[in-house]
């Protein structure tokens, strides 16, 4: 195995791997960069010019860009509040208010670092879980995947606001994305579902207009009505300084970074959850890491933990969404999906074999999960002083641009007008909720869980009837939820009981 | 505000109803998940708009963790903001849908710029020609994506 390992990295560092991967890197910088295009798309896209490679270099530039994206996606949402990718919508939430305090370097810098770390984490996974994984994936049917979408679900309480109206108002944006991801075709017996006659509806609504439109649609509203630049009028930040602060708050918080690290891989190895789901969990966990009441009011307004979380589970989970893809061929997203084709291109079959016969061929996977983005924050910390300066940049020159950016983005999911005009409703919608109060990330989470959990009911409940409810993992997931739902309401307790007024 | 509260909390109550109705004409199956859901949206929803219209104001809690708006804007100026920046994404869409991206992102930036930004014509030419680049170059000969041709080309069969 340890020879094996070796070879995986020299098959890596072979110049021509070496620099396919760079091309590929350079690719995944700028797709990663531009709001909405994801790195599936640029999979997608690029997947016809492996062909006349060997597989370690055809992996070398897939993964090498892959990664990439995933990383300058956070880079977007903290400066623009706009998602550069479906993936990396929770950064907005904290890292966008940052930047407009002036802390767009501190950001950045914790952003980049926290994926890095998330990276290396997950790629550590992949290699140690290769060989054990199988019983893991293999004890997780329907049943046990419903549970866990419904655990995900119940990260609502984290992501609303506290007392019983704010909690009131999480469950019914809940609810409402819920209700929003049945739109289209259900899955099972093809019956169309609130699709107004629009052909457009028949495959549902794509994550990307409706992310891309709730998030950044009221941030250039809001950009509009200040009339200023991102940072407002404050003084230039001293951005070598902040963005080593935020390098430094990774290792201040290197227990939470670990902790969400590990919700990315375990995410990314259940097949269908994907990084728009491990996202929202780690985002919600940070939010609980919150000592108290207070301390929690902080997210949302720029507290860097909420950097943090995400960017770590965004990039651990790509080493776990590996582990499924390699060892059973059951890709974990659309993105493994596509890479499983990169396999088949080269003629690899998933399996067995790439434990034994294709076992540096697997290894060189991890190396590049690990050099791509080691290269790829070191690059990066050397710009990151001119990126943060757009941030600087007024207002009146920035909205257009960034505008264009957002509906040519929003444009690729589909390639129809239709999507432009779902980014403008959903953008109107989550101006209202946030003008009004009503959170949008629990809707968003609603909207991406939606599908997974009535398609996994639906066989859980065809496969088992109703006794799938006493299996041991399902009754270990109901607890935790049961306990993921109660835990702020017990730390909103447990901190009034200690408060000197009722001492 | 309580107005705004109240009237979406009505929007969101005749979501649900409309999804409810609509659930009830399909089988068991297809109806169970939505139903279920949009039952739950319009209980809580209903909650939520009783407690605005008859409740104390709410002080436990704080906030949502979400964007918070500018709030050293007269509202005034707020609102006409608003309503300038929606006029002008509609503006946009509608420009792509007439003429396509191609046309539509030069044209969009130019007049931005001239218009909106009051910006001299020097600065938004260039401007505008650093889109334009940046789309060609990216979007289309990068990228290789593929973009409608608007109505009006469409129409004059261009």
């Amino acid at each position: 195995m340890f020879d094996a390992l070796i070879d995986g990295l020299f098959l890596v560092l072979q110049w021509k791997a070496f620099s396919l991967m760079m091309v590929g890197m350079g690719v995944g910088f700028v797709v990663g960069l531009l709001p909405g295009i994801g790195g599936p798309a640029t999979l997608a896209l690029m997947l016809p010019f492996i062909f006349k490679m060997s597989p370690a270099e055809a992996f070398a530039f897939l993964l090498g860009m892959h990664s990439v994206a995933a990383t300058t996606g956070d880079i977007t949402s903290v400066l623009f509040g706009v998602p550069g990718e479906g993936l990396s919508a929770a950064t907005v939430i904290d890292g966008h208010p940052m930047a407009k305090r002036g802390e767009a370097g501190r950001a950045l810098g914790a952003a980049l670092m926290s994926s890095l770390v998330g990276a290396l984490i997950g790629a550590v996974f992949l290699a140690l879980a290769v060989p054990i994984v199988r019983p893991l994936v293999l004890s997780f049917g329907s049943p046990e995947l419903f549970m866990l979408s419904v655990v995900g679900i119940s990260c609502i309480t984290s992501l609303s606001g506290l007392g019983a109206r704010g909690q009131i108002r999480g469950f019914a944006m809940g609810c409402l994305g819920l209700l929003v991801s049945t739109i289209g075709q259900e899955r099972q017996s093809g019956s169309l579902r609130f699709d107004m006659g629009m052909m457009y509806l028949w495959d549902g609504l794509d994550l990307i207009p409706v992310l891309v439109g709730i998030f950044a649609i009221p941030e250039i509203v809001d950009l509009a009505v200040r009339g200023t630049a991102i940072a407002g009028d404050r003084p230039a930040e001293d951005l070598q300084k902040g963005v080593i602060e935020g390098i430094k708050d990774t290792f201040r918080h290197f227990w939470l970074v670990f902790r969400c690290s590990a919700i990315g891989v375990f995410v990314g190895i259940m097949p269908g959850a994907g990084g728009g789901v491990a996202q929202w969990v780690a985002y919600a966990h940070a939010v609980q890491s919150a000592k108290d009441a207070k301390e929690r009011e902080g997210f949302g307004k720029g507290d860097v933990r909420g950097v943090l979380g995400p960017g770590a589970a965004n990039n651990s989970k790509e080493g776990g969404e590996l582990i499924p893809t390699i060892a059973f061929g059951v890709p974990g997203s659309g993105a493994m999906a596509i890479l499983l084709g990169g396999f088949l291109i080269m003629g690899i079959v998933p399996g067995p074999d790439m434990l034994t016969k294709h076992l540096a061929i697997t290894y060189s996977m991890v190396w590049t999960l690990v050099i791509a983005n080691i290269m790829c924050v070191i690059l990066c910390l050397g710009i990151l002083n001119h990126l943060a300066k757009i941030t600087y940049v007024r207002g009146g020159l920035m909205i257009p641009f960034v505008l264009f950016l957002i509906f040519v983005g929003s444009y690729t999911a589909n390639g129809q007008i239709a999507d432009l005009i779902v980014t403008f409703l959903f953008g109107f919608l989550g101006y209202i909720m946030v003008l009004l109060g009503w959170p949008r990330p629990p809707m968003v989470l609603g909207f991406v869980l939606g599908k997974l959990i009535e398609t996994y009911l639906f066989i859980s409940v065809s496969r088992y009837g109703f006794s799938w409810l006493t299996h041991p993992i399902v009754v270990f997931l109901i607890l935790l939820t049961a306990l993921v739902i109660a835990y702020p309401f017990i730390q909103e307790r447990r901190q009034r009981s200690r408060s000197p007024a009722n001492a | 505000m309580r107005r705004g509260r109240v009237l979406f909390g009505l929007f969101l109550i005749v979501v649900g109803a409309y999804a409810v109705h609509s659930a009830l004409g399909w089988s068991f199956k297809t109806a169970l998940f939505p139903l279920s859901v949009s039952i739950l949206l319009i209980i809580l929803t209903a909650a939520q708009l009783l407690l605005d219209l008859f409740g104390k104001a709410e002080t436990a809690g704080g906030p949502a963790i979400d964007l918070e708006l500018a709030a050293d804007v007269p509202p005034d100026v707020a609102r006409r903001r608003v309503i300038g920046i929606f006029f002008w994404v509609v503006g946009f869409i509608l420009l792509v849908f007439l003429l396509g991206f191609p046309i539509a992102v030069p044209l969009f930036m130019l007049c931005y710029l001239r218009l909106q930004s009051h910006e001299s014509w020097w600065l938004s030419l260039s401007l505008t020609a650093f889109a334009w680049g940046f789309f060609y170059g990216v979007f289309e000969r990068l990228i290789h994506l593929r973009f409608e041709d608007g109505l009006i080309q469409t129409w004059l069969g261009l």
